[in-house]
Order: C-alpha cells, then sequence, then structure tokens
C-alpha cells in the first residue's frame, strides 16, 4: 500500500444529513399493518367476524414480542427468532424471576438503548397458565377469554389490556435490534374491542 | 517447507525502526511494568505457600492488569486524555464495497480523523506477510471477507465516540454497490502426508515424510481444489511418489476383501470463537514528526505484535514513520490461540500514527470480536478405514481434508498440517495416506485456536473408531488398546514420539471406571430418558516445532528472587509455574514475577534469520559460528508451551544461579575444600523447608544453610547471583558449551549472561553448539500428551435436552509445575469441549458473525448448568519418573470428551451424529 | 444530562452531571477510572460487569453495569470489586478464591465475586438447608460466564465457605 501521492487525513466532510434518530430508525424493521376492524364488514356473519378479527388481533399475539414473555416453561425466550433467554432465568414465584437474578436487575424502567436492554417498570413474565409459546390462534382465544386463563379479566377488560397497557404497548416500542409487534397498540386495542362487540368468538383451534 | 508458525522479520532492523519493549522512564506514578510484576515487592504472595498464583491477589482485588484497563492518564509521562477509535468493517462480502456515508455523524458526534485505504497509501505501510491481504478495503473492491476492515473513525473525547458508536451500529452506514460474488482466492496450502511402513516395525519404512520430506501438488490456480492425482501435468517428482504410495493405499482400501472392513465417512465440524472474556484492545500513543510510537496490548504473541508493527511503518514516508516503538504488554483475559498473531494490533498502532500527539485506544466490544476476531477452522473430513476383521488390526487409513481458512491465510496451512500429521490420533497404522488442503473463503479468518486442527480430526476419528468397533462386534476400549502406537512406535511422520506414550495406562483407567463398567445397566434406549454412555482416547501434539523463550532470574542479597519471562500469563500460570519450576533449583518462590516482557534480555545480544521452520542445514550452520544467533527468539504463548518452553530458559538460569552462585556459597560455609570430592556433588543436594542439604551431611557435623544466608554470601564473594538464558527446541533442544569460571558447562540452552555479587550483566560467549538438525522439521510432532474420557448422558426424549450426568477424564502430562492449574485448565478444556460439541456455532458467511450482529445470547458457549459440576472426575497420572520434564496439556483435555459425548448419544439413541454440535433440536429431530 | 450522587465502596461521589445515555459500565471504567468492574459482552450475558448494589433494607443484590444508564444509580449505594477487601484485609471469599485457584485469566473474577459476596450475604439472613446448598449456589453463579475454569473451583470455593460457617449459612439439621 505504497503510493506517492501526499499523506492526508481525511476530515469527515459529510456533517449535514442525518441525525442520532435516523440512525435508531433505520435499524428497526418496519412493522406489517393491522386489518382495521372495519375491513371485516364484509364479513356478514357475526360470529366468523369475529373469530376473524381474533384471527388478525392474532398476529400481535403470536409476535415474539408477546410470545418470548408468555412461554410455554418457566423460562422466557429472546429475540426476533426465539431462543431461550440467556442468561438462564427462571420465572420464580411472583414472575419477576428467582432470587439470584430478578427481572429488574436487566431490564430497567424502560429501554437503554446503548446496551440494547428492553425495560419497563414492571418487566416480568405472564403467569403460567397465560403461556402462549407453541399454540394456535385459536387455543390462544379460548384461553385468553377463560378467567382462569387470564388473570380473572372479563374479555371487556381485554380491551384496555391489551390496547392501553403500557407493558403491553412495549411490543410497540421494543428498542434496537428487535422488530415490533405488527400494526399499533391502538389499533390491537380497536380489534380486541370490536372482537368484545361482537361477542368474542374464537377462530377454530 | 513446514508453514511457519510464524513469519519471518527481522528483529531491531525493520526499516531501520529500532523496537524495544522497554519501559518508559517514569517520571511520576506508577510505571506499567509495576502493575503487570507480581505480585509486587514485599507484597503477600499466595504462591509462596502453595496456596494460591502470584497473580491471585490482583485479579481478586480489580487491580489494573489488562490492557484494557489501562488509560493514557494511568501511564505516566503520557498525556492525560485518551481518544477513542472504532474499527469499522464490512458486513457484506459478495458486493463492491463503496463507501461510508457518515452523513449521521454531525456536529459534534463528527470523527477527528477518518482512516481508509487510501491513506494507507499515502503513509506508505507494508503488510507483513502473515497478514496479506487489504488492511481496508478500497472502494470499488469487494471486500475479501466478512468483517474486513474498511476505515477506522477517531474520535478525540470519549463522548463523541460513545454517541457515534451507538449511531453507527446498525452498519447500514457501510455501503456497497453492484453484486460481484465473493472474491476468489488461490488455497492457503495444500499438502499430502503418506506412510507405508516396513514389513515389521523393527525394518525402516517403504515411505515417510520423514525420509522423503512434505510434499505438496502442484497449485492450479484456476480449480477451487488442489488436482492430486500424481500423473497430472507438471506434478513436482517429491509429490507424485507420495502420491502413487497414497494412490496405493486408496485402491487397497476400495478393493473388495471380505477379510477387510472398510469403512468411509464424512464428518464435519463448525466454526466457532475462542470466545475469550476479554475482548480485543489496545492504547497507542505516537508523538508525531518521527519519534517514538508508545504500544499497551494484550496478546499471546509480543515478540511477533512488535516486529509486525515495526513492518508495518518500515516504509512509511515522515512524519508517518516512527524512529523508535516501544510496546508493553499486559496480562491478558483469556486467549485460547486467538490472541497469537491477532491482525488487531496493526489497527491500534495505526489509529495513533493517524492521530499524532494523542493517545488512542481501540476496543472492540463483543459484536466486533465476534466480527473481526480469528475463529476455529470448520473442516469437512472423509475418511476411510481398513480393518482385517480376524485379527481387528487397523491396516489402512485414507482421509481427505477441507479446511475453511476464511478471509486471512494466518495460520490456515499450519493447522492444516497439523490436522493431518495428527489425523490417525493414538493408533498404529501401517499405510496412511492423509490430503489436506486450506482453503479461503469469505469467512471471518480462521487461524490458531486450542485445539488447533486435532479437535476436529480426533472428533472424527474416534468417532469412526467407535463405529468400526461396534461393527466389528468388538469392546471398543479393547479395540482401541489392540490398534494403540506402543512407546516407540513411529508416528505417521515416520519418527517415533520422543516423550512418554502413556494410552495403554489411559485405556486401562478408562475401561476400569465404574461409568464404563456400569455403561449396561444404565442404558436406556426405550424409555422418555435415553441413556448412553461413550468413550474416546486421544493425543495432541504441544509445541510447534520452532519454539523458543528467554528467562532471567536475579537473586537478592536477602535471598529475593525476581524471574523475567517473554512469555504471556493468560490465566494459564505461568507466572507461578515459573516461580514453582526456579524454586526447584533456588530453594524459595519468587518474590516477583514479571511475564510478556520481552526487554530483559538485551545482554545476550541475539540475533536471527531465516525461518527456523524451513530453514536448511547448512544455512544453519553457517549462521550458528555467530555465538549470539540463535533459530529464533522468541516465540508467541501457544500451542501448549507454557510449561514446557516458555519456562525453561528461566529454570536453566536458576539452574546456573545454584551451580555457581549458591553451591560455592554453600561450600565455603561448610567449609568443604574445591578439592573435596564432595565438592562436586551439587547434583545429590537438595531443598528441604527451605534450607539446603545433601547426603551425609548431618554425619560430617554439618547443618543445611537458608537461602538468605546463601545468597548473602554468594553475593559477598562475587559467586553468580543472576542468569539470563535462552532456549529453542526444534522437536529436541539446542544445546551448548559455556566457558564459565573456569569450567566448560554445557547446558540445554544457546545463550547466556551471568552476573556475579552485585555486578553488571555480562555475556557468556558459548564455546560450541549443537542446535536441533533442520531435519527434524519433518517431524509432525515428536511432544504430545494423551487424554481419554468416559462419560453418560441422560437425553430427554421429548425434548432432545441432554444432560451429562457424569464423566470421567484421565491425562498425563509429566510432571505438573502447579497441580491446581493443571486440574483447573482440564476443567476447563472439558468444558470448552462440551460447548463444542452441544452447543457453539457460527454459520460461516452471511447471517454469521461477519454481520456484526452476534452476541453470547446467539452463541452459546457453556455454562454452570450445561456441566457435571458435581460429577466431573478427572485424574492427572504421576509424573512417569521424579524427573519427568513438564509436557503440555492445555489442548489435549479438551478434546477426547466431544467424540466421547457423540459416542455416548450414539449409545443412547442408535444415531451417529456425523457433524458438530449436536443441539438439543438436532437431537429432538432425530428422536421424533 | 442528569445529575448523579452514588456511594461507591462507602465513599461519596457528586453531584456530578452525566449523559442520560452513559452506561454504568463506562461511568465506572471511563469517567472514574475504576476498571476492576470487567466489560465482557456489553449485553448482561456474561456478567463479568456485575457489580452489588446495597439497598436501604440492608439486602443486597447484583446488577450488570453494561445494561443500565449510569443516572438508574443516582442515590444509590453500590460495591465493586475494588472495595471487598478492607484495610488491606481479603475478604473471606477473596481468599477462598485465591486458595482455590478458582480463576485463570481473572477476567470474570469480579463478577463471581460480587455475585458471590451476594449469596453469602443473602444465605446469612436467610440460611438454607445443607441438601439445598449445592443448587443454591449453582442457581447464583449460573448467569456468569467463565471461559477458562468449568466453573468447579469456583462453585468449591463458594461450598468451602459456606461449611466453614455453616452456622451462620445453613439451617442446622434436624
Amino acid at each position: 500500500m505504497i503510493s506517492d501521492a501526499r499523506f492526508k487525513m481525511i476530515a469527515v466532510v459529510a456533517a449535514l444529513a442525518g441525525s442520532l434518530s435516523a440512525g435508531y430508525a433505520a435499524s428497526e424493521s418496519a412493522s406489517p399493518a393491522l386489518a382495521s376492524p372495519e375491513s371485516f364488514a364484509g364479513i356478514s356473519e357475526t360470529e366468523k367476524r369475529s373469530a376473524a378479527i381474533f384471527t388478525e388481533l392474532g398476529k400481535v399475539l403470536t409476535n415474539p414480542r408477546c410470545t418470548n414473555c408468555h412461554p410455554a416453561g418457566d423460562r422466557p425466550h429472546q429475540g426476533d427468532n426465539p431462543r431461550l433467554h440467556q442468561p438462564p432465568v427462571s420465572r420464580g414465584a411472583d414472575g419477576h424471576g428467582l432470587e439470584a437474578m430478578r427481572c429488574n436487575s436487566c431490564h430497567q424502567k424502560a429501554n437503554f438503548e446503548p446496551g440494547r436492554m428492553p425495560g419497563h417498570p414492571d418487566w416480568h413474565l405472564a403467569p403460567r397458565e397465560m403461556a402462549w409459546e407453541g399454540k394456535t390462534i385459536g387455543e390462544i382465544c379460548e384461553q385468553i377469554r377463560d378467567p382462569a386463563r387470564n388473570g380473572g379479566r372479563k374479555v371487556e377488560d381485554l380491551i384496555d389490556h391489551i390496547g392501553k397497557d403500557t407493558l403491553v404497548g412495549w411490543a410497540w416500542k421494543p428498542g434496537f435490534g428487535r422488530s415490533p409487534a405488527p400494526g399499533t397498540q391502538e389499533q390491537a386495542g380497536a380489534l380486541v374491542e370490536a372482537w368484545v362487540k361482537t361477542g368474542a368468538a374464537c377462530p377454530a383451534p | 517447507m513446514r508453514p511457519s508458525r510464524r513469519e519471518f522479520v527481522k528483529w531491531l532492523s525493520a526499516g531501520g525502526i529500532s523496537v524495544s519493549l522497554s519501559h518508559l522512564a517514569s517520571a511520576t506514578g506508577v510505571p506499567f511494568a509495576a502493575h503487570e510484576t507480581l505480585p509486587g515487592r514485599g507484597k503477600f504472595n499466595p504462591a509462596t505457600k502453595g496456596a494460591g498464583r502470584v497473580d491471585g491477589v490482583a485479579k481478586v482485588t480489580g487491580a489494573k492488569l489488562y490492557a484494557s484497563d489501562f488509560r493514557a492518564n494511568d501511564l505516566p509521562g503520557w498525556p492525560q486524555t485518551t481518544s477513542h477509535a472504532i474499527l469499522v468493517r464490512a458486513n457484506d462480502a459478495a458486493h463492491v464495497y463503496t463507501g461510508l456515508d457518515l452523513g449521521r455523524l454531525g456536529g459534534a458526534l463528527k470523527p477527528s480523523v477518518v482512516v481508509t485505504a487510501a491513506d494507507l497509501d499515502r503513509i506508505g505501510t507494508q503488510v507483513p506477510e502473515f497478514y496479506a491481504g487489504d488492511l481496508f478495503c478500497p472502494p470499488g473492491k469487494t471486500p475479501l471477507y466478512l468483517g474486513q476492515p474498511v476505515a477506522l473513525l477517531i474520535f478525540e473525547k470519549f463522548d463523541a465516540f460513545d454517541q457515534a458508536r451507538l449511531a453507527l451500529r446498525d452498519g447500514t452506514f457501510v455501503q456497497f454497490g453492484e453484486e460481484t460474488g465473493p472474491v476468489v482466492v488461490p488455497d492457503y496450502g495444500a499438502f499430502r502426508f503418506t506412510r507405508v511402513a516396513g514389513p515389521s516395525p523393527d525394518k525402516p519404512d517403504v515411505y515417510s515424510p520423514l525420509q522423503a520430506g512434505w510434499v505438496s501438488p502442484k497449485k492450479v490456480q484456476s480449480a477451487a481444489l488442489p488436482v492430486w492425482s500424481p500423473l497430472a501435468k507438471e506434478m513436482p517428482a517429491d509429490y507424485a511418489k507420495a502420491a502413487k504410495h497414497g494412490e496405493q493405499i486408496r485402491a487397497e482400501l476400495a478393493a473388495d476383501d471380505a477379510s477387510m472392513l472398510v469403512l468411509d465417512r464424512e464428518f464435519e465440524t463448525q466454526s466457532v470463537d475462542p470466545m475469550f472474556l476479554e475482548p480485543e484492545c489496545g492504547l497507542a500513543w505516537y508523538d508525531g514528526k518521527g519519534g517514538n510510537l508508545e504500544l499497551l496490548l494484550g496478546v499471546q504473541s509480543p515478540y511477533e505484535a512488535a516486529e509486525s508493527i515495526a513492518h508495518l511503518f518500515g516504509k512509511a514516508r515522515a512524519p508517518y514513520k516512527p524512529a523508535h516503538i516501544n510496546a508493553q504488554f499486559a496480562h491478558v483475559g483469556g486467549g485460547f490461540g486467538g490472541r497469537d498473531h491477532t491482525p488487531f494490533i496493526l489497527y491500534v498502532a495505526l489509529a495513533a500514527v493517524c492521530f499524532p500527539g494523542k493517545p488512542v485506544r481501540l476496543a472492540h466490544d463483543r459484536y466486533q470480536q465476534f466480527q473481526g476476531g480469528i475463529k476455529r477452522h470448520a473442516i469437512k473430513m472423509r475418511s476411510r478405514i481398513g480393518i482385517d476383521r480376524a485379527t481387528g488390526k487397523i491396516k489402512a487409513f485414507a482421509a481427505d481434508h477441507v479446511l475453511d481458512g476464511g478471509g486471512l491465510a494466518h495460520f490456515s496451512a499450519s493447522v492444516a498440517v497439523v490436522a493431518a500429521t495428527g489425523a490417525i490420533g493414538i493408533y498404529d497404522i501401517p499405510k496412511v495416506d492423509v490430503r489436506t488442503v486450506a482453503v479461503h473463503s469469505r469467512g471471518v479468518s480462521a487461524g490458531s485456536m486450542r485445539g488447533y486442527g486435532i479437535l476436529q480430526a480426533m472428533t472424527a476419528l474416534e468417532v469412526l473408531i467407535d463405529e468400526a468397533a461396534s461393527e466389528l462386534k468388538r469392546d471398543p476400549i479393547e479395540f482401541r488398546r489392540r490398534n494403540a502406537l506402543p512407546q516407540n512406535g513411529r508416528t505417521m511422520t515416520g519418527n517415533p514420539y520422543i516423550v512418554s506414550v502413556r494410552t495403554p495406562e489411559i485405556l486401562d483407567k478408562l475401561e476400569k471406571h465404574p461409568i464404563w463398567q456400569q455403561r449396561a445397566q444404565f442404558r436406556q434406549t426405550s424409555s422418555d430418558r435415553l441413556v448412553g454412555t461413550g468413550v474416546a482416547c486421544v493425543t495432541k501434539d504441544y509445541g510447534s516445532g520452532a519454539d523458543g523463550s528467554l528467562g532471567r532470574v536475579e537473586l537478592a542479597p536477602d535471598g529475593r528472587i525476581v524471574i523475567y519471562c517473554d512469555h504471556v500469563e493468560m490465566g494459564n500460570g505461568i507466572g507461578t509455574a515459573l516461580a514453582n519450576r526456579v524454586a526447584g533449583h533456588l530453594g524459595a518462590v519468587a518474590d516477583e514475577v514479571s511475564v510478556a516482557r520481552v526487554d530483559s534480555y538485551d545482554v545476550l545480544g541475539l540475533v536471527t534469520s531465516g525461518d527456523p521452520s524451513s530453514i536448511d542445514q547448512k544455512t544453519q550452520d553457517a549462521a550458528e559460528r555467530n555465538p549470539r544467533w540463535v533459530p529464533a527468539i522468541s516465540s508467541p504463548t501457544s500451542s501448549s508451551i507454557g510449561a514446557h518452553v516458555g519456562t525453561h530458559s528461566a529454570a536453566e538460569a536458576a539452574r546456573v544461579i545454584f551451580r555457581f552462585g549458591l553451591w560455592p556459597a554453600a561450600l565455603e560455609l561448610w567449609r568443604i575444600p574445591r578439592t573435596d570430592p564432595r565438592a562436586r556433588q551439587w547434583a545429590s543436594a537438595s531443598w528441604q523447608n527451605g534450607q539446603l542439604t545433601m547426603p551425609g551431611l548431618e554425619m560430617a557435623g554439618l547443618e543445611p544453610l537458608a537461602l538468605p544466608v546463601l545468597a548473602a554470601t554468594a553475593h559477598a564473594r562475587g559467586f553468580v547471583t543472576g542468569a539470563v538464558a535462552h532456549s529453542f527446541s526444534r522437536w529436541a533442544w539446542s544445546r551448548a558449551r559455556f566457558p564459565l569460571l573456569g569450567e566448560q558447562y554445557r547446558a540445554d540452552i544457546d545463550a547466556l549472561a551471568i552476573r556475579k555479587g552485585k555486578g553488571k550483566f555480562e555475556r557468556i560467549n558459548r564455546a560450541s553448539v549443537k542446535f536441533p538438525p533442520t531435519d527434524n522439521n519433518r517431524i509432525g510432532t515428536a511432544y504430545t500428551s494423551m487424554c481419554g474420557t468416559v462419560v453418560r448422558v441422560e437425553i430427554e426424549r421429548a425434548t432432545g435436552a441432554l444432560r451429562i450426568a457424569k464423566a470421567y477424564s484421565v491425562f498425563e502430562c509429566g510432571t505438573a509445575l502447579v497441580p491446581e492449574v493443571v486440574m483447573g485448565q482440564a476443567q476447563g478444556g472439558f468444558a470448552m469441549g462440551v460447548g463444542y460439541a452441544l452447543l457453539e456455532t457460527l454459520p460461516p458467511f452471511e447471517g454469521g458473525p461477519g454481520n456484526g450482529e452476534w452476541n453470547l445470547g446467539r452463541y452459546l458457549v457453556a455454562r454452570g448448568s450445561d456441566l457435571p459440576l458435581r460429577d466431573l472426575e478427572i485424574e492427572m497420572l504421576k509424573p512417569q519418573t521424579a524427573d519427568e520434564a513438564p509436557k503440555g496439556m492445555a489442548e489435549v483435555v479438551m478434546i477426547p470428551i466431544v467424540p466421547a459425548l457423540i459416542n455416548a448419544i450414539h449409545d443412547a439413541t442408535g444415531h451417529r451424529f456425523r457433524a458438530l454440535p449436536v443441539t438439543a433440536s438436532l437431537l429432538k429431530g432425530v428422536l421424533a | 444530562m442528569t445529575t448523579l450522587s452514588l456511594t461507591i465502596n462507602g465513599q461519596k461521589h457528586g453531584p456530578m452531571d452525566v449523559r442520560d445515555d452513559l452506561s454504568m459500565n463506562d461511568f465506572l471504567r471511563e469517567m472514574l477510572g475504576m476498571t476492576g468492574t470487567k466489560f465482557g459482552c456489553g449485553a448482561a450475558q456474561c456478567l463479568s460487569c456485575a457489580i452489588i448494589v446495597d439497598a436501604p433494607d440492608g439486602s443486597s443484590t447484583t446488577s450488570p453495569t453494561c445494561v443500565a444508564p449510569a443516572v438508574s444509580f443516582d442515590g444509590k449505594s453500590i460495591r465493586t470489586v475494588e472495595g471487598h477487601a478492607q484495610g488491606g484485609q481479603l475478604s473471606v471469599l477473596q481468599q477462598a478464591f485465591i486458595n482455590h485457584f478458582a480463576f485463570q485469566c481473572g477476567y470474570c473474577t469480579a463478577g463471581f465475586l460480587g455475585e458471590g459476596q451476594v449469596l453469602l450475604e443473602r444465605l446469612a439472613r436467610a440460611p438454607v438447608p445443607r441438601e439445598a446448598l449445592e443448587r443454591t449456589i449453582a442457581d447464583a453463579l449460573d448467569g456468569h460466564l467463565c471461559r477458562c475454569t468449568g466453573y468447579i473451583k469456583y462453585q468449591e470455593a463458594m461450598r468451602d465457605v459456606i461449611l466453614a460457617d455453616s452456622n451462620r449459612y445453613l439451617i442446622a439439621a434436624k
């Protein structure tokens, strides 16, 4: 690499375009949209419409942003290609981890971008009876409307839980390196509401 | 002939740059060397009572010790502020690199300097041959490999650096154009090792690499893989001769012969990362104007690092050519081979030279370490083995290896040779033919890593042997014993090992172990939980065939001992091993041990020339007439040579101090005249409880003597109180004669200096020297250690989850210098083997670590919960004789668990896996 | 920028202004020069960067520093590896790690020490039965990666410290 050209350091010239936020934005893959409740108006049979709406909502519920922390076992998953959480953690008695490793020792009150660490004040695992991992949308539907397996909620309560809960809302703002859940939380909430209002019917399991 | 483990670069004269590895004159503050000298004068030394390592206290108190611990303001005489650099790498190697878009780094985040390929042209850098390839991919070219650097960005202040690295981490600012496909590069080396034994073991071989030399086929630039046929056009005669024997062996294996069992099997191993815990980093400061370049690095190969950096700037233009390079070396946070000859250091030096006046730190984070760090070779192996059914004796073995060397040649040819020449493991096979080639690919560069080809070859072999035993309905251990190479048998290069071969003993131990004895009663192949047992026994070379070390020992009047050594402490316990080995001669554990020191031996005035691995006898004979010439000055701490070579020179220096310092002092204190026959009985003297004694002492009414008394006397009388020694091994030590205090002193060293009393060190020119013959370069290895493992696994049918229920490893290592460290390394080797067999894997190309997105969530190394922490038994065989030399063991201990696990999995599931790693999901797949 | 005050190894630091996106690891290593706390993966997967956080109620936990902002430690009291020895006297656990040759390269040692120390203090408050000891140690240390040792000697050092003072750390056998 020897040439006769005179050595000259290159100062950066391109100081104009871009910003930090542009950097972040570029790193998050765009989330696919969710169909609106209205788009199901063509299904005349209410029960079928209701089931179809839930199937649409299922795109959210079966997304890794949700299933990773609604695992089948005691250990959450990580990433867009869900793999077991590293380091190994376990739900513990309260879903917030074992005594030696609590969720909040790493997961702070909010995402910490430099560490690519997701966060929320109430970061924890969904209870075991709310496991969604490996289930069909129909099975999740049956489960989610069963108070014994949905945290004692009425189906109406799910509108706010999915549409407004901030931990659920994290799924749409998951930080660098993780794809957000489809659509927006608001759209997901609207789907839940439409599903409830149409009788909360479930797709075939 | 032999692919060198180190590139040849002339020391001290690279392009007129003087090189030193000394310490900055300390105006104020604690000099770097004081941090790295342990435990430190007057400080508690756990090693003195055998209750810890010399670096123990430093490591549990968080003392500044590793290269990553130092900033400019920690170093006396340096400017106070540290600048920071980012090494930007290509995450694509199939499209043309078009440049960087740094638009997102506006305002305060603007780098102070951007260094690219164009700057290298302007500076006039020259890439050391070992790292041949563009240091930075120039715009307009397709990157040579995934992870090839494209630029260095340097930021004066930490805050700008910290925020810029965040802004850049998605990698999208590295831009690419047209698709070209990967760059095509000729292979890194192709070799054929063929041996045909004589009619009986006492007869000479019909053909062997030792007799005929090592051979390679003609390089065919247009073909991806070599043409191996002896009949091909323009094939070199020496190759054609080997190849005719080789093809004959292959024809015999292919023949339809009912009396022989012939198995023809493939096995594939994966790319893995050494995953040392301290990512690579370095600190450098160039004063500009052709002055000093100061470096602080952490590598396994300090000498090579300094040489390569000197070479890099050897023809640089002013003001970018330093007049002097001063490199200092820190303790290393894990190496495993991955820090031996690392190109990373070149970029550290470049960063400083391109930002004169400012100390610059370059440090990988883990994503970058995965993207740019040296990897283990993935190897595709096809093996054919022929066994006489009646006798159960292996008659012939043929194999083909293809190693994926990744983007830079690095040690690929050397790894290929080691894997090939080790391919028959512990066995005695009269006809062997192994063809091997290391190829370039667009993957991240592969190079040196613990196991060095043997890990891969042993795994394929021991799985094959297990299958053969099963086909023959022979007991797997009995079958191994029947075919094991005896002590004086010839290896496949045609030479015998010159160290102990304890395979039978190890096989006996494995056979008698309860895990093996109870294998039938524990076996389950039909329930929800499958249980199986597997065994393997392997051998692994140590030493590279051209290894040197430097040692300096000083004894103070009060008996304090200080040791300097050029080898590196990377956790291997070399500091403690040095202290113990020197204590054997001087009766006490050193107060201070300074490792990775290449600056303390100037008095020897050593010079070198040629490549020790390929030099011819005539050249060596001519060179050795200069009493200061040696074949190699210093070696990387690699290939498990720490105990055997690394400590050798210091031990020999201590021997000189004893013989010409403490012994004459003792004679004086005992009032034994020089004419008394007892005056010649130094060899029978010994240290007991810190006191020097000899047989018959008490009968003569004399008292044992303590070291401080002897040291004081030696100082007062002007006897030898310090020594510096150099040693070299090419499967045998250099041996020289020195005129010393009226005697002709012979030892396994080739350079010596001594200090008398409080005087200065003076070189003693050797009167004669015998370097190991250059033909020894035809030996594959003459040093080897054995290890065997038996393991019982439990596999959950539903999930494929595997649990190691119990395991036992047994190995030999001659005399263990620090038995606790040896056991620790054996436990750690087992863990690394488990990770390699069951967990660790990196996709070779796109989607692999070269994309800069890999970290420990995806790349799984063994944790405590993956290991049988309370059910692993490790046995270290006692040395065969009280004075057996230490043998390298750090690599062999990680190997047999790998094939033993695969064999145990077969026992449990009936499925023979032929690729690594065997993950839970693969197991689940075959159990479905 | 946020104002940060905290106590490290009993010594008060701050108030000082730090960037909100500065990691605790860089705060310790780059701002304070306290490099005993290591940087291994930057993703809370190896835990070589873990420190001890002491809660006002007397309990303590470990926390990785690479994935947490420095400002999240405002008002907190932490211990790092530099603070385990008191008055030049090594802690029992430090001494045990040395005596057991528990580490090799030593880069993971600070993390293991912090985790082990927290476990000892937890057991002193809430002892476990002897039969639960191995599991308790294994669970506590499992998040920490070590590439050199195979973990056995760390485990043994912990066990020995606990068994040597079993009245303190273990529930007496009935």
